[in-house]
């Protein structure tokens, strides 16, 4: 079995972006964006190259050292380190503005990837399908559980064995409502569902 | 903590047959929904599902404003199925000994007490109250033997409660699933369905004395 989750917000206290445009005072453009894209108005991958462009300049080190400081959910982070070999992070955010909060967390995690020259993001290498992933590990024989909260994850939702839709930080994108095995909003809850599939 | 650790609370349904265009769950009784009355009797049980289809966002939005660790489970395929398939779903990753409870269904909270604090497989049925139910026929220990739409010493109003190993996928009733594992222990309960408006009223006049 492999259990796999988004990060912003189901993983981490917070969202990732609002604090990385907040520190860096872009919240303006950032959240037009991000409303647009919650609207269905941008496609989710337009929106991910718009947020980098507007992103990309700024130091890469300061973003993933801001990142680092996220509060996680303690009872899942307890629990990603008690099954550290089945858990894995699936995040569409940069791989090189993640690193230190990966490693906070500390399992295996899938990101999009960025080319990065001076300390700033150049060209984005590759954006990640979270879907490919849930594949990847369906062909090798895993069992799949995602759990996620966006609209960004419905399709891997769609593909695996058991989808959960976390709504700890803000209420799951109603998109997921027609997919989802199980929906959650607190922890202990998840934290139990997950124990029970083990 | 009471024996059974996890309940099953069965609120996908469309209501059809109450007639008052929502599903059972969200049907004020005296005040409050019916969801919360079931919530308040299974607030000592740790592992609260609720399997939700119809008017789900607002079954749920009803449940968190009285328990946020409650998981709810999706039956989507809720027109076409009955409570059997919800309450297959919602007991597969639940702990290992389950209790199946209807939405539409209340109990009185004593015997509610007693049900959470029995252990291993037992059915609960009723003193017969309507004609077109399922019965119950029970031998001289009270231990259920067949279910029957024709004739029977009770009616069955559920719950039961069942090892989760022996729920397996059923698109029709609940007490089809129970037919191979007969006969099985019975209980006896003060139970109460809500399937017609005349159940309904019948509710709202009896639970005005009790105590939860």
């Amino acid at each position: 079995m492999k259990i796999l989750f988004d990060l912003d917000g189901t993983v981490t206290a917070a969202e990732t972006l609002p604090i990385i445009s907040r520190h860096f005072s872009v919240e303006k453009e950032i959240e037009k964006l991000t409303k647009e894209t919650v609207n269905g108005n941008i496609p989710f991958i337009e929106s991910f190259i718009r947020r980098v462009n507007m992103l990309g300049h700024l130091p890469v080190s300061e973003v993933s050292a801001l990142l680092s400081e996220v509060s996680l959910y303690p009872k899942i982070s307890d629990f990603i380190r008690a099954h550290r070999d089945i858990c894995v992070i699936v995040t569409g955010n940069l791989d090189c503005w993640c690193k230190s909060l990966g490693e906070k967390i500390g399992c295996l995690g899938y990101y999009s990837e960025a080319e990065v020259e001076d300390n700033k993001v150049v060209k984005i290498k590759s954006i990640l399908r979270k879907e490919r992933i849930v594949d990847m590990y369906k062909s090798l024989g895993e069992e799949v559980v995602f759990v996620g909260d966006g609209n960004n994850d419905l399709e891997a939702m769609r593909q695996a064995d058991i989808s959960i839709a976390a709504g700890l930080t803000h209420y799951p994108a109603k998109s997921l409502y027609s997919l989802s095995d199980y929906m959650v909003f607190s922890e202990e809850a998840l934290c139990r569902q997950l124990n029970q599939l083990l | 903590m009471p024996t059974i650790k996890s309940v099953v609370i069965s609120c996908a349904g469309i209501g059809s047959r109450l007639g008052l265009g929502q599903t059972k769950a969200l049907v004020k009784i005296n005040g409050r929904s019916l969801i919360s009355w079931q919530l308040e009797l299974f607030k000592e049980v740790p592992d609260v599902r609720v399997v939700v289809g119809f008017q789900a966002n607002d079954v749920i939005e009803e449940v968190l404003k009285y328990r946020k660790d409650v998981i709810f489970v999706f039956n989507h395929r809720y027109f076409e199925t009955n409570t059997g398939a919800s309450f297959y779903l919602g007991a597969r990753h639940a702990y290992d000994y389950v209790l199946e409870w209807d939405g539409d269904l209340l109990v009185h909270p004593d015997d509610v007490k007693m049900i959470l604090d029995t252990e291993g497989e037992f059915i609960c049925y009723g003193d017969i109250s309507s004609e077109n139910t399922v019965f119950v026929k029970t031998d001289s220990e009270g231990r259920v033997l067949s279910f029957s739409r024709k004739e029977g010493d009770y009616e069955w109003t559920g719950p039961a409660c069942m090892a989760r190993k022996n729920i397996h996928y059923s698109s029709q009733h609940v007490f089809n699933m129970l037919e191979p594992y007969l006969p099985m222990k019975g209980i006896k309960v003060r139970a109460y369905d809500i399937d017609t408006y005349d159940d309904y009223i019948r509710v709202c006049e009896l639970v005005k004395d009790w105590k939860l």
